[in-house]
């Protein structure tokens, strides 16, 4: 992978001594940015920095999930605008990004959550996202595999059907983004750790790594889970982030029964079929903060008995891979995006939790343009850091998720 | 990945007994002089140490204490102290 053969994107380059733009992270955020920076900005002069490869984070372990039903006004237009990017990136980046819209099915287990889903389909309707409340019949048209029956934890009551959802070859779209921003001159640098943000009057002046310095007046930080420790330690600007290990794993190949995407809240568990018939499927996060990406016996036990309840075909059937990455929560479940605010030049695009990979073709071209032009765009002002001062959290969840003694 | 807790009245303990209370971040801010800032920092703001870190746990299916241990977030055990190497 390292070897000193050509990389698979473009030529190796030589890490020069400054860089217009550095980008700190090789995944798909960063990707993406890099990409929108050249393609829309004419800002070519861009490093990318990552520690081991690209696509080595979140951008290569998420389950490939993409959906635009999500809870508030500020967040349903991002990803409805990442979703509806996917088949243009495809023919843009001429590269097949396995854009599969078999669209989502979300379970209901209760007459409160069936409400909820009624008030999140109202929003994403207003905003011109198809979503559907059906009944627990239709649902099972749609999925035969579906247990309906009553005789279950959580009998489900119904379901948010949100048809352009689906999934997206989540490597594909890394290594298009990487071919796509290094044709345009885009350089990325592996196996580059940054290990510091050189500052002077408020202002950033270069970017310290284990191959050396590199001078720029801009860098962003979007290196999924890893964002909040580099931040702190290279700024001193805490975060109310936490992370977690998320788990996920397939199944032995099957015969195609599942041409959904299926998730319950209730029973914390997704799955869909993927085109090699595995069955791909996980949700659960051990709630304490750690960098592990370890699994835990603890979970595959939860995923079976999940998984055997509301689609009881796959009783029996054997894990085949299970893996595990870092999901950066914070406390309303929505990222922060911010510049120029804590420090001149500097940039961060985190706190995305297990939302990074749906978000990341929309969210780079408005980064792209945040830098560019040093203004931040309308659609990105709300996911500010100052609005944990200004107690104008965002309600992407009902309830506060915060992994402190009050939950 | 095993977590192992020890609780200072009912010793170690598998992790899944506990709730995780967040990172120690010293005694409550006084409330004269609070500023938006000061309590933001307080109430949400974390370092997210890859290392060891002070945090709170609470024996929720025990004994019911909280206290605080030294934990390498990297590896997931305990350590006597913060300087505490492998």
């Amino acid at each position: 992978m390292f070897s000193k053969s050509k990389p698979m994107w473009g030529k190796k380059t030589k890490l020069k001594s400054s860089y217009d733009v550095v980008l700190i992270g090789g995944g798909l955020h960063s990707l993406a940015t890099a990409y929108y920076l050249a393609k829309e900005h004419g800002i070519t002069d861009i490093a990318i920095i990552e520690k081991n490869y690209i696509g080595y984070g979140g951008a290569g372990r998420n389950t490939a999930i993409v959906r635009a039903n999500q809870r508030t006004q500020y967040n349903v237009p991002l990803y409805k605008e990442a979703l509806d990017l996917w088949p243009v990136l495809t023919k843009e980046l001429d590269y097949n990004l396995m854009f599969n819209n078999c669209g989502n099915l979300n379970l209901m287990h209760s007459e409160a959550a069936m409400n909820a889903a009624r008030m999140t389909i109202a929003t994403a309707q207003f905003h011109g996202v198809e979503s559907h409340l059906i009944d627990a019949k239709e649902a099972k048209e749609l999925v035969p595999a579906l247990n309906i029956s009553e005789d279950i934890t959580f009998p489900i009551h119904g379901a948010m059907f949100h048809p352009p959802g689906g999934v997206v070859r989540h490597d594909a779209v890394v290594w298009g983004l990487a071919k796509g921003a290094a044709k345009m001159g885009v350089e990325i640098h592996q196996q580059t750790e940054a290990t510091g943000i050189n500052t002077k009057n408020g202002k950033v002046t270069a970017v310290v790594t284990d191959k050396g310095v590199i001078n720029t007046k801009q860098v962003l930080i979007s290196a999924g889970g890893y964002s909040a420790a580099l931040i702190h330690g290279f700024l001193g600007i805490k975060l109310p982030i936490s992370v977690l290990t998320i788990q996920a794993m397939v199944t032995q190949p099957l015969k195609p029964i599942l041409d959904h995407v299926v998730s319950s809240g209730a029973y914390h568990c997704y799955a869909n079929q993927t085109l090699k018939g595995e069955i791909a499927t996980g949700a659960h996060m051990d709630p304490w903060p750690n960098y592990t990406t370890l699994n835990t016996a603890h979970y595959i036990k939860h995923q079976a008995e999940a998984l055997s309840e509301f689609l009881p075909a796959l009783r029996g059937i054997r894990f085949m891979r299970i893996w595990g990455g870092l999901a950066d929560m914070t406390p309303d479940m929505a990222p922060i995006m911010d510049g120029n605010e804590q420090v001149e030049g500097f940039f961060m695009d985190c706190g995305w939790g297990y939302f990074g990979f749906k978000s990341c073709s929309a969210v780079g071209r408005h980064m792209a343009s945040f830098m560019a032009t040093n203004t931040c765009p309308d659609i990105l002002k709300p996911f500010a850091l100052k609005r944990y001062q200004e107690h104008k959290l965002m309600g992407e969840t009902a309830a506060l998720m915060s992994y402190t003694p009050d939950n | 990945m095993a977590l192992t807790i020890t609780c200072p009245i009912c010793g170690k303990r598998n992790g899944y007994e506990f709730r995780y209370g967040g990172e120690e971040k010293g005694p409550r801010p006084d409330e004269k002089d609070l500023t938006p800032e000061s309590w933001c920092d307080y109430v949400h703001m974390n370092k997210c140490v890859a290392g060891v870190q002070q945090e709170w746990w609470f024996h929720r299916d025990g004994c019911g204490s909280w206290f605080t241990i030294f934990r390498d977030t990297t590896t997931n055990l305990e350590k006597e102290t913060p300087e505490a190497k492998e």
